[in-house]
């Protein structure tokens, strides 16, 4: 086995096992760590997918942003809020959560059946761009490719997430001035 | 396999390093806080008191490690252990000479700049983790302190990418020197490729980036919690903030990555505006001082030495000043910081497209 597969699997491992226990303990700040983790092992695996500019784009976003969004939040809410949502009644599986046990399954068979039926080794496209040459090695810059795509073919997308994030921002900043008295 | 022993040495010696700067770090700390304020500093230990960190940490090893009843065990355990590491991965993209880089990545300067700010996390968890409300008091500030002058700072490290055009450090630093690639001119007249030294760094290249290297300067004393900007642990109102419960080696650890934090904030500074590891002596007609003092030794010992005048710059800083209020802090990091760093931003662009 190569160091490559084995850190594959290590990091999956970690991905898997860190998601499963944030999802499954009552304690809240330990269960938005635990996510701290498993976001880390996807950045791990994003690196062995050679995209590493989505992997240390996803530590800036959601680890040094998001996460930490959240841990705010949850550190200035009261504590008797923090108190019921800590008290959860039940056990992992309930009635009360067939739905979204449900749900869950359903998106499960779907990517099984994705990953079973796409024979990844053999798809067509990817057998093309190897024949042309077409392929990221380890050694390739790949951020120049990333901001001329951006600023050619998919300008659009990305002029249209600017102005939602605009309208974000504007809102925020509204919601959060205060009211001029009546 | 000798590839990956190489990385193993590397690693542990990027550790050692970081480790006995800390401890040169605090001795320096103490002296030059004692020259400023008219006293002596350490004098009893060793010549000139110069083992007293060391006498120090020898202490804080052997002390008891105590974890308070109420903590959350596992998170206050590993919180110092995250804050370091977190800085410490941050080493492993610096250059330090031609040629002379622990990990060449592409992307070096944004993979620092994500690793930097894990290390918020890890102050979180410290402070909730202890249970005490001095410590959450001085986590949270720390994170909303260290959140919000990542904006300036980001926007003064985007000013430097967009004239280098290049997010790879060594790239970077090869820039600002004889050994550049392209053509080099200082402040968008001169041709300096081939006198090199000081004229060629990025500062000068460029002289608009002066603002953004004050700005990432001050953003980057925010970012690792130094005075002026020491209101996570102020020690008048929140005992010692985040870290007020950690004792003995944890303790230690704090500390390790407060000073490598400094390091670390310091040499990104040199790196980006300050001219990497290049001489700053020029090349004159036919004395070739930048050629002669241009090599990777050199090299070490230019990056060293600016990295540590910016350090003493740091202390210099803490020990002049008093600590800003929150709301100061805010408003100095929103309502003026911010708009310099875009305004910087903005020149950068139009300099790229005219000038060079």
């Amino acid at each position: 086995m190569s160091l490559i597969r084995l850190l594959f699997y290590f990091m999956s491992f970690i991905a898997i096992a860190s998601a499963l226990y944030a999802a499954s303990t009552q304690n809240l700040v330990r269960s938005i760590f635990v996510f701290f983790v498993t976001l880390f092992a996807l950045a791990g695996l994003y690196v062995l997918c050679l995209a590493d500019f989505v992997a240390v784009t996803q530590v800036v976003i959601y680890v040094g942003g998001i996460l930490v969004l959240i841990l705010f939040a949850f550190m200035l809410s009261g504590k008797e809020t923090l108190d019921v949502m800590q008290q959860q009644k039940g056990k992992f599986f309930s009635l009360g959560k067939l739905p979204a046990i449900l749900l869950a399954a359903l998106f499960f068979i779907v990517m099984i059946n994705v990953v079973l039926k796409a024979d990844a080794d053999n798809l067509p496209w990817v057998k093309d761009s190897i024949a042309n040459n077409n392929t990221i090695t380890p050694n390739t810059a790949t951020i120049d490719n990333i901001g001329v795509n951006l600023m050619t073919r998919y300008l659009l997308p990305f002029e249209a997430i600017s102005v939602l994030l605009l309208m974000a921002l504007v809102g925020a900043a509204h919601l959060s001035r205060k009211e001029p008295e009546a | 396999m000798n590839y990956y022993i190489t990385y193993f040495i590397v690693a542990i010696g990027l550790f050692s390093f970081s480790a006995f700067f800390a401890l040169a770090g605090v001795y320096a700390e103490r002296k030059i806080s004692a020259f400023i304020q008219d006293r002596l500093g350490p004098t009893e230990t060793g010549k000139f008191g110069s083992l007293q960190t060391l006498a120090d940490i020898m202490k804080m090893i052997q002390k008891e490690l105590i974890i308070p009843a109420a903590a959350d065990k596992w998170l206050f355990m590993l919180a110092p252990a995250i804050i370091f590491i977190a800085v410490y991965m941050g080493f492993a993209a610096l250059p330090w000479g031609p040629g002379l880089i622990p990990s060449k990545i592409n992307l070096g300067i944004y993979y620092i700049f994500a690793i930097i700010s894990i290390e918020t996390l890890g102050i979180l968890m410290a402070g909730w983790g202890s249970n005490n409300k001095y410590s959450v008091l001085g986590a949270m500030r720390s994170a909303a302190q260290i959140i919000s002058y990542e904006i300036p700072a980001g926007f003064a490290i985007i000013s430097v990418v967009m004239i280098a055009q290049t997010l790879d450090l060594q790239v970077v630093s090869m820039q600002q020197g004889i050994l550049a690639v392209e053509k080099i001119k200082f402040a968008g007249f001169w041709d300096v490729t081939k006198i090199g030294g000081l004229f060629s760094w990025n500062i000068f290249r460029a002289p608009h980036l002066i603002i953004a290297f004050v700005i990432y300067f001050i953003a980057s004393l925010a970012e690792s919690n130094r005075a002026p900007f020491d209101i996570p642990e102020a020690e008048s109102e929140l005992v010692a903030g985040f870290h007020t419960e950690f004792t003995g080696i944890r303790f230690a650890l704090v500390f390790l990555a407060e000073y490598s934090m400094m390091f670390l904030v310091s040499m990104i500074g040199v790196i980006l505006f300050l001219g990497a590891w290049n001489t700053p002596l020029p090349n004159i007609g036919p004395v070739h001082l930048a050629t002669w003092t241009t090599n990777m030794w050199w090299g070490i010992f230019w990056v060293a030495i600016k990295t540590l005048g910016l350090v003493a710059i740091q202390m210099w800083i803490r020990w002049t000043l008093p600590r800003f209020r929150v709301d100061q802090l805010m408003n100095l990091c929103w309502k003026v910081l911010t708009p310099l760093a875009f305004l910087c931003m903005l020149i950068s662009g139009v300099w790229r497209l005219w000038l060079m």
